[in-house]
């Protein structure tokens, strides 16, 4: 395989975004270095800009159509690539913003902290365009190598090391099977690219490659079975890092399983449907029934996640286009709850020091917004109307019934019911018990805007979806070959009648 | 003004609670100001959408509909028929009158003002929608807010175990009792509620979702999918099942009633009315848009189902409302046995007995919210609902006990008020077909009438503990005013009731038709055919044609016998 690395400034166009990125990466780092008595909260608004201008090249890529594949197709830059770096971008934006608060905790390297969320972020845009097995590993491994780091980053916490520790092992595991699988199909087709690896029959070394790298990816993702890592890691990492890490990387990771799913696998959909069905069901089902018994609200969200991840996991399991957008859909409207909730805690746990269930109690009286935001934020994961998770649910269960799955949507159904459950609790907590201490909690301005740019996204697409719908429609037009529900087959008379 | 009524009643009480926000709780004037003037709004809207309706051109009016997602075949798809009309009334005059019944709430004036209009908002929203994925999102939307209605503002229920007859004996709603787990607060009934209405909600779903993919057509839309679909055979059973169940949970019928009692007696008296009165009509009402419209031959398979079940909402919630202690249970429980006079409305599908069941559920909803709204302010004066230890009350509080003699003889259906008209026509229109269950429905009034008197002379009459003697009757204009409105209505229905009687015909005769003289495709399945023909021909055979419609004019309506 050779490399042609004569690169026009068209070309060059495609990388834009990273370019820009990695250019305010290295900045961020000098002016760090450089005013080591500028205030580090000048730091973070250093990095938003950044952010910022990369999300409206981003966009104007979008607006553009400008779209493309560099390094003999390694690095593909789609509609749906820009989606998924927009999501990631936005998510960085909302989590720095979270962070200011909270970095003041860290006892050493505050500056190098908007350095490394910077650059894992980059290393996710790598992963939204990874076209080949080989950028796979390589942009997986990238965006991990900062997470390895933030996640413990309060050095004298013992949880935090202990969160670090696992999730350093279980990811270079995972790192193993992902290249374990990677020579796997590489020496059963002699291909990288997705789209060149498609035609290859279904050998048995091939198979297992995929299932090694699948598993690989469900590690990243979360899901059961291999989430083990999740609900301690989350409980122990710096809180925003853990909004940060339950969401980006999630986003991410879709983008490469919808990849390789759609166009590597795409002749073998009956053999993994019945894989991501089991592991959707066991997800939604194992994660929902735990997280009944958490005390802590951060394991109680990442309970909540490990399900809402086998929620997404229906939408690939549907294998049409539809299901694809849905999984769009959802993780935006997932991206806005979940990062809200994750900022009310550590406005919280900022304002009282704990991260208990039981402290919640009588917030309301406390603090009404971040109280009644909560509580959106809450049912909007639960999957009640009028809030975007509803729609996020209703667009998934709608694409996989056009399917048939309909194990599968009634399982996710009464997860519906039992995650309902959970968060009542927490509702509970907030609303109806009576606070132990009365005194009203302070709220720092970038956490609101943080909160209030939630409340917004919730609202938004949960009452008026159709321009979010319009967006996923588009940015997975590539799909629109694949086998799919259309009006004109379906009978009228339904084929089960009499 | 007239093409957007329905957008006004709909979107006045959300705009209310969106206005709420920005409010501050030390302003409670200006926060009950804002609750009442939405209300109000909504209820003046209500009103003219009533008298605007015109019965003779029948169908769906002042008809809106917004594109909301093409890709999903979803539109805000507003429009209310005869059936919907009644309802729609019937929530905007209880939200009114239950702002103030609300209106000396201390705690949290405004989050309970914001709860309560989107609970009200959202049960108008399941009355008016045209299009099965917002009657959903509706109906969701108005189980969550009771959550915290019951579990912020509610009371803990203490007697729920503790029920005794007349010798002493201990008595338990034993269905009720395999599902309480013995946990008797205001937390625990709100989380039961939430669950069991959120179950219901979710197999209601999977029908309605079942109902999209088997139609095919992409759309949520009631009136196209009614029109251009013909589900029959195991499916179609299946799909019936799964909404009526999932519906009926909340209306509530017989075994899955257990919330009920609870949840009514956990909650504030506002929250009370609201439930008992409307909301619990929210399942009947979905059951005869969904089930009813979109599956007419499987509803005539399958509602007998209904008429069985019927007789146990009817004579269980009457027994043990008989030997409840505590008001609000007796209350709780004397509504889920007069759902069952809705279902036994329904399931005899004649034009008749369907109608009495609508105008039963709008009477229902003025006497069980009068019902609700005395025994809150009893409460309110004594703290306590414990029936043996009131008594007497009628020297304190004058008015009050003279509405409540009011509530109970338009509960137990006298003539007069517009309950006896609705029992009478759901007695009379069912007689043909479930002889039986009538016999057992009238024998249910005269259990109505032995527990609300029980209940009235407990509360009102004989000695009065001397603890009680401060209690406070009802004086000022804004604490009569929502007693007045629902007797005003009430009585007022009950001696012109023609206009609500020619609005209800116009919405059911086109269902009943339709129900009564689809026949199955012959083609279709040969085996099951005859069978079902036959009985097709036997509701063709009944001479109870409505009473302004000809063969030929249903035929032009597209609901006469096909060919």
């Amino acid at each position: 395989m050779t490399f042609s690395l004569s690169m026009s400034f068209a070309d060059l166009l495609l990388l834009l975004p990273e370019i820009l990125l990695t250019f305010w990466l290295c900045v961020v780092l000098i002016v760090d270095f450089a005013f080591p008595r500028l205030s580090k909260e000048q730091l973070a608004y250093l990095s938003v800009v950044g952010l910022v201008a990369t999300l409206g090249c981003l966009a104007w890529l979008d607006l553009n159509r400008i779209s493309g594949a560099l390094f003999g197709d390694m690095f593909v830059l789609d509609r749906m690539a820009l989606f998924f770096k927009m999501f990631i971008i936005g998510a960085t934006i909302l989590v720095i913003l979270a962070s200011i608060q909270y970095v003041n905790r860290f006892a050493f390297f505050r500056g190098e902290y908007y350095f490394l969320v910077v650059m894992s972020a980059l290393g996710m845009m790598f992963m939204a365009s990874a076209n080949d097995l080989l950028s796979v590993f390589v942009t997986l491994e990238f965006s991990t190598f900062g997470f390895y780091i933030l996640v413990a980053y309060l050095r004298d916490d013992l949880a935090s090391n202990e969160a670090g520790l696992k999730f350093f092992i279980l990811g270079v595991f995972a790192a193993g099977l992902l290249a374990y699988g990677i020579s796997l199909v590489y020496g059963e087709t002699g291909k990288l690219v997705f789209s060149q690896i498609a035609p290859a029959p279904a050998t048995p070394g091939l198979m297992i490659g995929f299932l090694l790298i699948f598993a690989a990816l469900g590690f990243k993702v979360g899901a059961v079975p291999f989430h083990s890592w999740i609900p301690d890691t989350y409980q122990g990492s710096p809180t925003p890092v853990t909004a940060f890490l339950s969401i980006a990387p999630k986003g991410a990771a879709f983008a490469i399983l919808i990849r390789i799913f759609f166009v590597a696998l795409a002749t073998f959909k009956p053999m993994w449907v019945f894989l991501l069905v089991g592991v959707s069901i066991s997800s939604m089902t194992y994660a929902n029934i735990v997280a009944i018994a958490q005390r802590n609200i951060k394991r109680l969200l990442a309970y909540s996640g490990i399900a809402q991840i086998g929620n997404v996991l229906i939408g690939l399991a549907a294998g049409t286009k539809m299901g694809t957008d849905a999984i769009l859909f959802y993780l935006l409207a997932y991206l806005f709850a979940n990062i809200g909730a994750f900022a009310v805690v550590i406005a919280v746990s900022h304002a009282i020091g704990s991260d208990e269930i039981e402290d919640y109690s009588g917030l309301n009286r406390r603090s009404p917004f971040l109280a009644f935001a909560m509580l959106l934020f809450l049912l909007s994961l639960a999957g009640v109307p009028p809030l975007a998770g509803f729609i996020g649910k209703l667009y998934i269960f709608l694409a996989a019934i056009k399917e048939g799955l309909y194990t599968l949507i009634a399982v996710g159904l009464i997860n519906v019911i039992i995650s309902m459950y959970y968060y009542l609790v927490v509702v509970k907590k907030m609303y109806i018990n009576e606070p132990i201490d009365p005194s009203p909690l302070s709220i720092s301005g970038p956490m609101k805007a943080v909160v209030y740019a939630g409340l917004v996204g919730t609202l938004l697409i949960g009452i008026y979806p159709q321009p979010f719908i319009d967006w996923a429609v588009s940015a997975t037009m590539m799909f629109s070959s694949l086998a799919g529900p259309s009006a004109t087959v379906v009978p009228l008379i339904p084929p089960f009648g009499g | 003004m007239s093409a957007y009524t329905l957008v006004y009643i709909l979107f006045a009480p959300f705009l209310g609670a969106i206005a709420l926000i920005f409010v501050s709780n030390r302003q409670p004037l200006l926060v009950r100001g804002i609750a009442a003037g939405s209300a109000f709004i909504s209820l003046l809207a209500a009103f003219y959408m009533f008298y605007a309706y015109d019965s003779a051109k029948g169908g769906f009016q002042f008809v809106q509909r917004y594109e909301w997602s093409k890709e999903l075949g979803i539109a805000l798809y507003l429009g209310v028929d005869g059936i919907g009309t009644p309802l729609v009334l019937a929530s905007a005059i209880l939200l009114f009158a239950g702002i103030f019944i609300s209106w000396h709430i201390k705690d949290r004036t405004k989050e309970f003002y914001i709860f309560l209009l989107i609970l009200a908002a959202a049960t108008i929203g399941v009355f008016m929608s045209l299009d099965l994925f917002f009657l959903y999102f509706f109906y969701e939307m108005s189980v969550i807010p009771m959550y915290l209605l019951l579990g912020v503002w509610g009371s803990h229920t203490k007697q729920y175990l503790e029920m005794t007859d007349p010798d002493g004996l201990k008595k338990r709603d034993s269905v009720g009792f395999i599902l309480n787990f013995a946990s008797n607060s205001k937390e625990y009934a709100a989380m039961k509620l939430t669950l069991f209405l959120s179950a219901g909600a979710v197999f209601a779903l999977m029908g309605i979702l079942l109902i999209y993919k088997f139609s095919g057509l992409n759309t949520f839309d009631i009136l196209v999918l009614r029109e251009k679909t013909h589900f029959s055979g195991p499916m179609a059973n299946i799909i019936w099942i799964l909404v009526f169940f999932g519906f009926a949970s909340i209306a509530p019928i017989w075994p899955l009633h257990s919330w009920s009692p609870v949840g009514h007696a956990a909650a504030p008296a506002a929250t009370s009315m609201l439930h008992a009165g409307v909301l619990m009509k929210l399942g009947h009402y979905s059951i005869i848009r969904v089930a009813f419209e979109i599956l007419p031959e499987t509803t005539r398979e399958l509602m007998p189902i209904a008429a069985v079940l019927c007789i146990f909402s009817i004579i269980y919630g009457g027994f043990v409302a008989f030997y409840a202690k505590d008001t609000k249970y007796v209350i709780g429980y004397s509504s889920s046995s007069h759902m069952g006079y809705v279902f036994l409305g329904m399931a005899a599908l004649d034009y008749i007995s369907l109608s009495g069941a609508v105008i039963y559920m709008f009477a229902h909803a003025m006497a069980t919210g009068m019902l609700f709204a005395m025994a809150g302010w009893v409460y309110d004066q004594t703290h306590t609902r414990d029936i043996p230890s009131l008594g007497g009350l009628s020297n304190r509080m004058p008015f009050i006990s003279a509405c409540f003699i009011v509530a109970c003889m338009a509960s137990v259906g006298m003539p007069g008020t517009v309950n006896f008209i609705a029992e009478l026509m759901i007695i009379v229109g069912a007689w043909n077909k479930y002889p039986f269950q009538v016999v057992i429905a009238v024998l249910g009034i005269v259990l109505t009438m032995a527990y609300l008197f029980r209940m009235m002379r407990g509360l009102f009459y004989g000695p009065m503990d001397q603890k009680y003697s401060h209690a406070h009757d009802a004086v000022s204009a804004v604490d009569r005013l929502p007693f007045l409105i629902m007797i005003a209505v009430s009585v007022g229905f009950g001696i012109f009731p023609m206009h609500l009687y020619s609005v209800v015909r116009a919405g059911v005769d086109p269902l009943v038709a339709k129900i009564t003289y689809v026949v199955p495709i012959a083609s279709e399945d040969s085996e099951r055919s005859p069978q079902l023909s036959a009985v097709g021909q036997q509701f063709a055979g009944w001479e109870s044609l409505p009473s302004g419609l000809t063969a030929d004019q249903l035929n032009a309506k597209g609901l006469g016998i096909p060919e």
